[in-house]
């Protein structure tokens, strides 16, 4: 007892210390990462925290009378509502469509590119291209082209002899407008990441399948697709959000017409809170969207655990 | 060595396509300001504007030149809020001669018309006076005048012969007001007036419309003869616009003096069902055309006539913009039951928080005073309807729709409604026509929903 106690002391010092200099650098660590949290702080708690709290009052901007809180009135009015149940189907059915489109033609796109055929790389280029333009303008261009008077679809329609369409004037063309115009530059963010992925699958698999006889299909079916799966889980999470919120293409292209075919929860939160100026009730949509979009994020998170 | 070529070419054309696409959504609809304004002799700083002697020309060039008031900025400084048009381009190629004139800075920025208001209000509510003079549109003056947002301009106009108020016709005195008292000076008048095509007119021996039976009329026999389309209203986005026109034309209200809506009411759905009647005289994309497309088409599509604002005007004689420039002429709009001029256009004031209202009231009484009337229009503005302009015979030589924008006392003046809820409203009208006119329900249908959708609208304009 009495020879192991300075022992136990001089273990115990050290422990002391050791703990003290892990302390120091624990205080150093969260003192580096202060800047950090601040910032995070700034530009997403506070918005987050002030956005839920504007929801719950009567605030409009220009009203020039301080708003009052009204609890949960503007959920009850505006969320649990035709109009926002209405704008948040005719989201997903943009959405749904738009992804249909976007994640086979990227997919196939991407297997197309990575087998290094002659002018790969010039494709590979000129595919890239309308990911590089501002919604704003490929907003403006379509419009011009889907114009059911003055485009040029139309006018090619016409040219082979088929009838015009609506494209921006019917319902169910309006819708299927955007979601081409948004695939059309969103197709080639589903290729860049598919097309990374292809780079880095082994060739080992691949190689023992055609020994054993499968074909090129059933190769890229049964080997390339699952190997590609947790690639193509986070890249459809990324769409599936960004489409949610896709508003500047809308915008441009119909505002949300014919009639409210085309308007979207983002369309809808903008009307009210910039066009109505009633600044709560937006805030309202605002917080209703994003509840309704955690789990997307969540399911974003496991895909990419998974991916890890 | 080809397919290398080609690929250059395509590589090219989408090069140029991208680059075409940026400048048209980084362009505007400006028209370029063409006509330096001339200066005229301004009151020196700090001393009463209504001093200044209008002149009778347009562009004085003979006036004396500008006392020397110091270097730039040295009589004050003022900040103006501008939203991109034509007016906007027009005012700011004033500023250099008003600087020169006064000594007084001044300093503006422009922001998109999709937000332009927000700001505004926003602005106002921080009140630290941030503008000294802002443009905004006339859809706006209710809610700017509720939030006692600009400055009443009454004390002003009544003391400043340069300005001369009287040379508006009085309903036209009246664009600015707001409760009785004027928030905003005239910017633009524009009228809803008919255009035609005189190329088309003249082959089928048609008059222009003098009664909206006529224009209907009109529009069914260029399109049983294969020259085009008949007409085109705005049956898109906006068309709440032109439907109001119509019910006000045929002797209805879009609500009552105690704000029940009346859309349903005999006149509403003989106005609507005119409007079916219209429509199928339009373009196959009219059911998406907006404001600006009614215009557009009619300057590249051959349809027979529109009914539009004026404020178009400078667009049917470029050739850049109008396939069609010399084939194209103004009317008055058609007469209903009742004679009525839908006035839009845009206003400019002071807003309330302005620490600068008399150097402010200064600057405008420049670019939009009498003297420089002239000059303003010339440099490339949509036209004021001032007595001076409208009946000045070297302008109507050149630009004939001016006569149209005298508006007679007989003919009834209406606006925009003056509400706050109106974009609600807006929403909910274009949404009904959309309806009625893609066939989804009936007139009457139609409209009687839309009398029960708005009375929850309207009921909120005093909550």
């Amino acid at each position: 007892m009495t020879s192991s106690a300075p022992a136990v002391k001089d273990q115990f010092a050290l422990s002391a210390a050791a703990r003290r200099t892990a302390r120091r650098r624990r205080r150093r660590a969260a003192l580096l990462t202060l800047p950090s949290w601040v910032m995070l702080a700034a530009l997403f708690a506070v918005p987050i925290v002030v956005g839920v709290y504007l929801s719950t009052r009567s605030d409009k901007i220009g009203s020039f009378v301080p708003g009052r809180g009204v609890g949960l009135d503007n959920f009850r009015r505006d969320v649990f509502d035709q109009g926002f149940v209405t704008a948040l189907v005719t989201t997903l059915i943009i959405t749904v469509i738009g992804l249909a489109i976007q994640l086979p033609v990227g997919v196939g796109l991407a297997v197309v590119l990575n087998r290094n055929l002659r002018g790969t790389r010039l494709f590979r280029t000129v595919l890239l291209l309308p990911m590089l333009l501002t919604p704003v303008a490929v907003g403006l261009m379509w419009r011009f082209m889907l114009d059911a008077d003055l485009g040029v679809i139309n006018w090619l329609l016409d040219s082979v002899g088929l009838s015009r369409i609506g494209w921006l004037g019917e319902k169910w063309a309006a819708r299927v407008s955007i979601a081409l115009v948004d695939s059309w530059q969103s197709t080639p963010f589903v290729m860049l990441m598919t097309l990374a992925a292809l780079s880095t699958l082994p060739e080992g698999p691949h190689e023992a399948a055609r020994v054993d006889g499968a074909t090129t299909w059933r190769v890229f079916r049964f080997v390339t697709l699952p190997m590609l799966r947790p690639v193509l889980y986070v890249t459809l999470m990324i769409r599936l959000v960004d489409s949610l919120k896709l508003f500047d293409i809308i915008f441009i292209l119909t505002r949300g017409a014919p009639g409210r075919a085309t308007e979207t929860v983002g369309l809808l939160t903008y009307n009210t809170g910039f066009n109505f100026l009633q600044t709560g009730r937006a805030a309202a949509l605002g917080v209703a969207v994003a509840v309704l979009t955690l789990p997307v994020y969540v399911l974003w998170l496991r895909a990419q655990r998974a991916q890890q | 060595m080809s397919t290398t070529r080609n690929a250059r070419r395509i590589v090219a054309g989408l090069a140029t396509l991208a680059m075409i696409a940026t400048a048209a959504a980084c362009g505007s609809d400006d028209k370029a300001a063409t006509t330096e304004p001339v200066p005229v002799t301004t009151a020196a700083p700090d001393t009463p504007t209504d001093t200044a002697a209008p002149t009778d020309t347009a562009a004085p060039t003979d006036t004396a030149a500008p006392e020397d008031c110091g270097d730039r900025g040295d009589a004050g400084e003022i900040n103006i809020f501008l939203i991109p048009s034509p007016s906007s381009t027009a005012i700011q190629s004033f500023i250099p001669s008003f600087e020169e004139a006064t000594c007084i800075a001044v300093n503006f920025s422009e922001t998109p018309y999709g937000e332009a208001h927000q700001k505004q209000l926003l602005a106002y509510e921080q009140g630290d006076g941030q503008y000294d003079v802002a443009q905004f549109d006339n859809t706006f003056l209710a809610p700017f005048g509720a939030a006692q947002a600009m400055t009443p301009l009454d004390d002003f106009l009544a003391d400043s012969a340069e300005y001369d108020i009287a040379d508006f016709s009085e309903g036209q005195q009246d664009y600015g007001k707001y409760e009785d008292q004027t928030l905003g000076l005239t910017l633009s008048t524009e009228p809803m007036i008919q255009w035609y095509r005189t190329d088309i007119y003249d082959e089928l021996g048609l008059e222009p419309a003098t009664t909206w039976d006529e224009y209907l009329a009109n529009a069914k026999a260029v399109k049983a003869a294969g020259k085009g389309d008949g007409a085109l209203i705005g049956f898109g986005p906006g068309s709440s616009w032109w439907f109001m026109t119509l019910v006000w034309s045929f002797g209805g209200q879009l609500y009552d003096e105690d704000l029940n809506p009346t859309v349903n009411s005999p006149e509403a759905i003989a106005a609507m069902q005119y409007m079916t009647e219209l429509f199928d005289t339009a373009p196959d994309g009219a059911i998406s055309a907006t404001g600006d497309d009614v215009m557009f088409k009619f300057l590249s599509l051959d349809i027979g006539s529109i009914i539009q604002y004026s404020g178009y005007y400078s667009f049917t004689t470029d050739p850049a913009f109008n396939k069609f420039v010399g084939k194209m002429e103004t009317a008055k709009m058609p007469l209903g039951e009742v004679d009525i001029t839908h006035l839009a256009g845009w206003n400019i004031g002071i807003p309330s928080d302005s620490e600068n209202k008399e150097l402010a009231w200064q600057f405008l009484e420049f670019v939009l005073g009498k003297s420089n009337a002239k000059a303003y229009l010339e440099s490339g503005a949509a036209a004021i309807g001032r007595t001076s302009i409208t009946t000045d015979a070297e302008l109507l030589a050149e630009q004939p729709y001016l006569e149209l924008l005298t508006i007679p006392e007989t003919s009834r003046i209406e606006r925009y409604p003056q509400l706050k809820v109106w974009p609600e409203m807006d929403q909910a009208i274009t949404q009904a026509i959309t309806g009625i006119l893609d066939g989804q329900s009936s007139v009457e249908d139609g409209l009687n929903s839309l009398n029960e959708e708005l009375k929850p609208i309207l009921a909120a304009e005093n909550g």
